[in-house]
């Protein structure tokens, strides 16, 4: 099948003339835009992609296409976080956790035809880690740090693979699954160099056909493929910015599945043509207090803050229902490590005034940063008004910032301090590890290289987080996270908001279609008629 | 002629040389840098640093500035991260696309702005003067993103006449005709401000002129009316259309940041707002050095039409 | 319309509203009409209504702000170069192309981005970008000011560079300034919902118009109305904005002097109130106008330009038409083509027959064809009455073709015959040119030979040698003297030259306020003026020959034409009048050749 056009630029210059364009469209009646062959799923994605290398990107937009090219020596159990074998079949841990040796999948070849085997998996991973490697050139590796703990990668023969790390790194095995430890053909890299983000070549499901520059990005099934082939003969990705746009283009049925659809559109498509899917993630959308200064110094303060702001309404009605409220630094997506029994604060403005007078503040003036939208910001704005207006209603001044995604990082990671009282954040993170020990230890403070943009201090929960790390025992691990979510639920360093649902909608000729809790976007199994 | 434009041409090096500078200089007071920008959450002092290493950003200002400067006049305008890819490459494209949304929407402002104007004037204070009247002040009344969407909840959604957005059907299509429809609305979208300008300015210049003893010469000849009008009038009034046009331009390059958001047309106006929010100094620059030449071409161009136009005009 | 708005904005805090910024997310998006809110809720459950009125009010502002600020730096800027002139208006122009150089929207973001957020730096940034149209605009009026008289002359009287600026520039771009100002305070407007569009708006809770409708766009499709209420109410306040920009364009702009401007229809209005008046010049006569009645109506004043004028015109023959200006004589020349300009010109009575046939009611068709076939004109100021823009060539092949089909080359051939007919030097190579390459002698010649093109019966000429110096007056005045002996014309010279007129015509006609007072030979007339009127204005005339006589003046001034004097209009200025002059209408009075509206005529002849 092509889906190439030839003869497109031809008609730039010609069609320059509006008044053919008058005339010729005129000529048209009424005719709308074909609906796509049955066996081609066309997705409304959130963006362009940045590139189609795994170890190039971050966003979680690119991953929805990279996961259907690729994939890595482990990965997530379908509906779980938890790590189950990929292109690993097995593997062994040392007792001291810091040697992971990998028995590969045989028989499994690149899409180029090159066999998949130990070398390549070094490849892979010295392109990222090794300053010296000749192509490492083609990154720059942004997320190249999932790995940093590694210090040695050794093929032993062509079918095992041995990682040794520095020290042990408990949430290893899960970065694997994470995008970023996604596996690329050597050989295309070789040959395409800087241009192998736009020239994929992996092992997966589908491989790639096209990449139409903001217009689409074409991958269809791979006739070769190891496993179960896919059910789809193609999967079209378009990038449509404009939320609003995306949603008339899936009601015009121009797109077919469309993801992050917006709250206040659900309702658009509740009547049967359609079906939402919803699930929830690793995700937490939180206030970041400025414990180091000003009101939220107190803890009874920040105690009042989780008391005044009513998260039902702005999860059940700014966010229409597409959100779950938040009662802890981890979210429940993380069923091991989450711990079932911790309540949320419940909403209740009169406890929240008589501990901002007790630790007189009331009046307190509050600067509150929040951004206009960024990555798993959700509605950042109308929440931050919504909390602006909850907080007011409990005594407090606020006084809402709002920058521009980017700047708004700029002002927020390197702390809080002189500027802010508190500030919007979110995180998603494939390992309950990750959001808590970069944000909440002593030592992740803005000054020593971490996101600890609030100042947040307790000894015992920094010792909880060391030990939870070099721990390979999930039980374990499970263990010090409970005991660390408590005193941090109560310590109150953040405002728990919310936990995101994550949702998609399909239209009824899509079958078989499911989210991830990890956001990423199989679609192998998805069959359209 | 042939010499006024090849002056005009060197006048406008240093102007688009100034514009790099500027550019340069704004990037790099916006707070936030790539690293941040591609890193996300993620974005430690290390990571940043690391990374901003790897994109070759930890250089002094000034330093960066000149190597850009030197590779641009080799022809090199250097790769852009957040596209991963050169930046000559995803300019070019995007450029192309703009060209044709906003060179349509162009003709179109100018085309129905003039007819609209040459009619208000014609039939002033009359019912067609009135409608255009009105039509112009909701014109002019109207964001053109907002236009754009009520266009798509119309046309494409409701009615489904066209397509929602994009410049080609994703599958299939491709030629002439499926361009056409795709353009329809957004070129609309993108002209209807600058046509509602145009046309208030064409009705007051045709006032303007109708009133001048030359027309009434051309009546006391016997021409048609319609060649009064269109011949006579038209063209002096053009006189006064033609830098209006010119500024018109302006206009719609800017109003298709919105129009390319709204109907994901993959132009370059859209593609500068992302790379100046993602901090794409190379990327940004490349477009910016194109589109400003561009938008300084087609200003000689229209000083070049008014000066053939006006032969009173010394150039 | 605006001053509703205001008076809105104004009293915005004495209203009773409730709290635009009070949120209650369960009754969100509440219809318009609801129980509590008249229009309904947002996406937060704030009422709409609240903050309609609150965010009009800071709409207004902000966007006048960035308009005054945009208003202010450009001005300066452009009152800067215009003045100044040379390197620094190089300097400021190029700096001004580099900001106008790439999509302001683009800009806007830039400074957003980097000041930070808040209303303020976003009005910061919306001026920052409007800035360069007034620049450019102010600069373009200051250069055409700083060369004239009055900015020498400050210049002379020693006044520094900053203060002529201040002192004489400033007050006369101003005007410039507040149409510009008008016209972008409502584009201010939208461009802050634009920012808002690309995510940079004001500060929640506060609201504005631009943001309002940014922050309804995500729910848009499901709860249209939340965005429909800004939109309907940016729609009102840019309108009103813009009609008042109007008003005060019109107020201010001194070209349009009062009113807006009107443009003229193709014929002048025929609104004639009793029946054409039979001829009284009797039939034969190639042109017959009766009692033609040509007014001007300016809204409530009727102002009779032509107050019943009669006159008749035989093949061949040259008759002047003599008075002062605003006597009427140009506009009963235009009426017969009804060339008038209408508005606000109407022919209100009397019948102009072209071979005794009436023509001011022939349809426009008929009256196109008689247009510079039959009766052709030839204008006073040749240099406003050529299309500056066309070619002689093509303005005289255009006349050809007009009514007599053919090809552009054959008419081309013609238009350089009839350049040579009216003694053009090199018609060859002149019929290239546009009328501003040529002397005044030359167009005149072009618009002589534009009204031969035809053959015409009759040709109109309006004074078409006032504009002319001496010696090349005569010049032409002989070449349309031995054109209508070759070729039998009849001319209808109007002038207000009796020298010409003895030059050149067998009869005339005096004009007075809109009538005729004498008519005669003109020798006769001359020699014996029966008219007072005449009679003084032939002494103010140095006669050609007549050797040197002392000028006089008539003492006084014509009467104005909407309050003319009962009886004979000139009585207010005759040495001569009595009582009787002003009790009641004088009729011309009609003695062989002669005749002559005056009860106390001169002793005659």
């Amino acid at each position: 099948m092509s889906f190439r056009h030839p003869t497109r630029r031809g008609f730039l210059a010609s069609g320059m003339s509006s008044l053919a364009a008058l005339a010729v469209t005129g000529s048209v009646p009424g005719r709308a835009q074909a609906a796509t062959p049955p066996g081609v799923l066309v997705v409304g994605q959130i963006a362009e992609p940045k590139a189609l290398d795994p170890a190039a990107v971050t966003a979680v937009n690119d991953f929805r296409i990279l996961v259907n090219l690729y994939e890595g020596l482990t990965r997530y159990r379908p509906g779980t976080l938890e790590v189950a074998p990929g292109l690993a079949s097995d593997w062994t841990i040392s007792d001291d956790g810091t040697v992971y040796t990998f028995t590969l999948r045989e028989n499994v070849r690149f899409h180029d035809g090159t066999p998949f085997d130990a070398e390549a998996v070094k490849f892979n991973f010295d392109r990222m880690l090794d300053e010296t490697h000749p192509y490492h050139d083609t990154g720059p590796f942004p997320l190249a740090f999932f790995f940093g703990s590694v210090a040695r990668i050794e093929a032993l023969d062509p079918h095992s693979v041995r990682f040794t790390l520095k020290e042990p790194y408990a949430p290893f095995l899960s970065n694997l699954a994470y995008p970023t430890g996604l596996l690329v053909s050597p050989q295309a890299v070789r040959q395409h160099g800087h241009e192998f983000g736009r020239n994929p070549v992996g092992t997966g499901p589908f491989r790639f056909v096209e990449w139409r520059s903001n217009e689409a990005v074409v991958i269809e099934r791979n006739p070769d493929y190891w496993g179960e082939k896919a059910a789809t003969e193609a999967v079209i990705f378009r990038p449509i910015t404009d939320a609003n746009t995306r949603v008339a283009e899936m009601l015009a049925g121009g797109i077919d599945l469309m993801v992050e659809v917006p709250p206040a559109s659900l309702a658009q498509f509740r009547d049967g043509r359609f079906s939402i899917v919803e699930q929830a993630g690793p995700h937490l959308w939180f206030l970041i207090l400025n414990c180091k200064e000003g009101p939220f110094a107190d803890k009874r303060v920040r105690q009042a803050a989780n008391y005044a702001i009513n998260k039902e309404a702005i999860a059940n009605d700014v966010l229409e229902g597409t959100a779950t409220v938040a009662a802890g630094p981890i979210p429940p997506a993380f069923n091991w490590a989450h711990d079932d029994t911790l309540e949320p604060y419940p909403y209740d403005p009169e406890r929240a005034r008589a501990l901002i007078e007790e630790a007189g503040a009331v009046g307190a003036r509050l600067v509150f940063y929040v951004t206009e939208g960024g990555s798993g910001m959700l509605d950042p704005l109308p929440m931050g008004t919504a909390i602006q207006a909850d907080l007011e209603a409990v005594g407090f001044d606020v006084e809402i910032r709002t920058f521009e995604w980017n700047t708004f990082l700029a002002q927020v990671n390197p702390g809080l301090a002189g500027k802010a009282d508190m500030a919007e954040m979110a995180w998603m993170t494939n390992d309950p590890d990750t959001l808590p020990y970069l944000a909440l230890r002593t030592e992740a403070w803005p000054d020593t290289g971490g996101f600890n943009s609030g100042y947040y201090s307790n000894p015992t929960v920094d010792a909880l987080l060391e030990q939870a790390r070099t721990s390979t025992d999930q039980a374990e691990r499970a263990q010090l996270y409970r005991e660390m979510q408590a005193i941090v639920h109560d310590d109150a360093p953040w405002v728990f908001v919310a936990n995101w649902k994550q949702n998609a909608v399909t239209s009824d000729r899509v079958k078989n279609f499911r989210l991830e809790p990890s956001f990423l976007l199989h679609l192998a199994s998805v069959v359209k008629d | 002629m042939g010499g006024y434009i090849l002056r005009r041409l060197i006048a406008a090096v240093p102007v688009l040389l100034g514009i790099t500078v500027i550019v340069f200089l704004v990037m790099s007071l916006i707070p936030g840098d790539p690293a941040t920008a591609i890193l996300g959450a993620y974005a430690t002092p290390e990571n940043v640093e690391k990374l901003n290493r790897d994109l070759g950003l930890d250089r002094p200002m000034v330093e960066r500035y000149v190597i850009w400067l030197g590779n641009m006049l080799q022809g090199d305008f250097g790769r852009s991260f957040s596209r991963n890819r050169p930046v000559i490459d995803e300019v070019a494209e995007r450029f192309s696309a703009t060209l044709v949304l906003a060179g349509t929407s162009f003709v179109l402002c100018a085309f129905f702005g003039i007819i609209a104007g040459v009619i208000s004037a014609v039939r002033q204070y009359g019912f067609a003067d009135r409608l255009i009247t009105f039509a112009v002040l909701v014109g002019i009344s109207v964001p053109p993103f907002f236009l754009g969407m009520i266009m798509i909840l119309v046309f494409a959604v409701h009615l489904r006449w066209l397509p929602v957005s994009g410049m080609y059907a994703i599958y299939g299509g491709g030629d002439l005709a499926d361009l056409l429809r795709h353009l329809v609305m957004p070129a609309l979208a993108l002209a209807a401000v600058a046509a509602g300008v145009v046309a208030r300015l064409a009705r007051s210049a045709m006032l303007e002129v109708l009133r001048q003893d030359h027309i009434r010469t051309a009546r006391a000849k016997g021409l048609p009316e319609r060649r009064v009008i269109l011949g006579h009038a038209l063209r002096s009034a053009m006189v006064s259309i033609i830098p209006v046009l010119g500024l018109q331009a302006g206009f719609v390059l800017s109003g298709a940041v919105y129009i390319e958001t709204v109907f994901q047309w993959p132009g370059v106006g859209r593609m500068l707002v992302d790379a100046i929010l993602t901090r794409d100094l190379m990327l940004v620059q490349g477009g910016v050095v194109l589109v400003a030449a561009a938008y300084v071409l087609f200003n000689i161009a229209v000083d070049v039409a008014q000066a053939l136009l006006d032969p009173r005009i010394k150039t | 319309m605006l001053a509703l708005i205001l008076l809105l904005a104004l009293a915005t805090p004495f209203l009773p509203l409730q709290d635009p910024n009070a949120t209650a997310t369960a009754e969100r998006f509440a219809r318009p009409l609801s129980p509590d809110h008249l229009l309904g809720t947002d996406h937060l459950g704030r009422d709409l209504l609240a903050r309609l009125v609150h965010g009009t009010r800071l709409s207004l502002a902000m966007g006048l702000a960035a308009a005054l600020l945009a208003a202010v730096l450009g001005s300066i800027l452009g009152i800067v170069a215009g003045f100044l002139g040379g390197r620094a208006d190089n300097l400021i122009m190029r700096g001004i192309d580099m900001l106008m150089g790439f999509p302001y929207v683009l800009l806007a973001l830039a400074i957003v981005a980097a000041l930070g957020p808040g209303l303020v730096n976003a009005l910061i940034a919306v001026a920052a970008v409007n800035m360069p149209f007034f620049a450019r605009n102010i600069r373009g009026v200051t250069v055409a000011l700083a060369g004239r008289e009055f900015v020498d002359a400050a210049r002379l009287s020693g006044m520094g560079n900053l203060r002529i600026m201040a002192v004489e520039i400033l007050p006369n771009v101003l005007p410039v300034i507040v149409i510009a100002l008008t016209t972008t305070t409502g584009w201010m407007i939208l461009e802050t919902a634009g920012l808002s569009f690309l995510g940079l708006g004001s500060q929640p809770p506060q609201a504005d118009l631009g943001s309002m409708l940014g922050e309804a766009r995500a729910a848009l499709i499901s709860h249209p109305h939340v965005a429909v209420v800004p939109g309907v109410m940016i729609f009102l306040v840019v309108m009103s904005i813009n009609l008042f920009g109007d008003g005060v364009r019109d107020a201010l702009d001194p070209r349009l002097g009062a009113g807006a401007p009107t443009r003229p229809l193709p014929a002048t209005v025929v609104d004639r109130t009793g029946p054409p008046p039979p001829s009284q010049a009797g039939h034969g006569a190639l042109l017959a106008i009766d009692d033609l009645r040509t007014e001007f109506r300016i809204g409530r004043r009727v102002l009779p330009a032509a107050g019943g004028v009669s006159l008749s015109l035989g093949r061949g023959e040259a008759l002047g038409l003599v008075g002062e200006s605003g006597s009427g004589k140009s506009v009963t020349a235009l009426s017969v083509m009804r060339l008038v300009a209408s508005p606000p010109g109407v022919i209100a009575g009397g019948t102009v027959r072209l071979d005794d046939t009436e023509v001011l009611d022939a349809p426009l068709r008929i009256l196109r064809g008689l247009r510079g076939r039959r009766v052709a004109y030839v204008f006073q100021d040749p240099q406003g009455t050529l299309h500056p823009l066309y070619r002689i060539g093509e303005q005289l092949t255009e006349a050809i073709r007009a009514h007599q089909p053919m090809s552009l080359q054959a008419a081309r051939a013609r238009a350089i015959e009839l350049l040579r007919d009216v003694r053009m030097p090199r018609p060859e190579d002149r019929i290239d040119d546009y009328p501003h390459q040529l002397s005044g002698g030359q167009r005149q010649r072009v618009g002589i030979a534009m009204a031969l093109a035809n053959d015409p019966d009759v040709i109109m000429a309006d004074e078409p040698t006032t504009a002319l110096d001496v010696t090349v007056q005569a010049q032409i005045l002989a070449l349309l003297d031995q054109l209508r002996r070759e070729r039998g014309l009849a001319i209808l010279f109007i002038t207000h030259d009796f020298g010409v007129v003895a030059q050149l015509c067998e009869r005339l006609a005096v004009m007075y306020a809109g009538r005729i007072v004498e008519e005669g030979p003109t020798a006769e007339v001359l020699a014996a003026p029966a008219h007072p009127y005449t009679r003084r204005l032939i002494a103010c005339v140095p006669a050609p020959g007549a050797g040197r006589r002392r000028l006089e003046t008539i003492p006084g001034l014509p009467p104005p034409l909407d309050a003319l004097p009962p009886g004979c209009a000139f009585a207010p200025r005759c040495h001569r009048a009595r009582p009787a002059c002003s009790d009641g209408e004088v009729v011309l009075r009609r003695t062989g050749m002669r005749a002559v509206r005056c009860l106390y005529p001169e002793a005659a002849a």
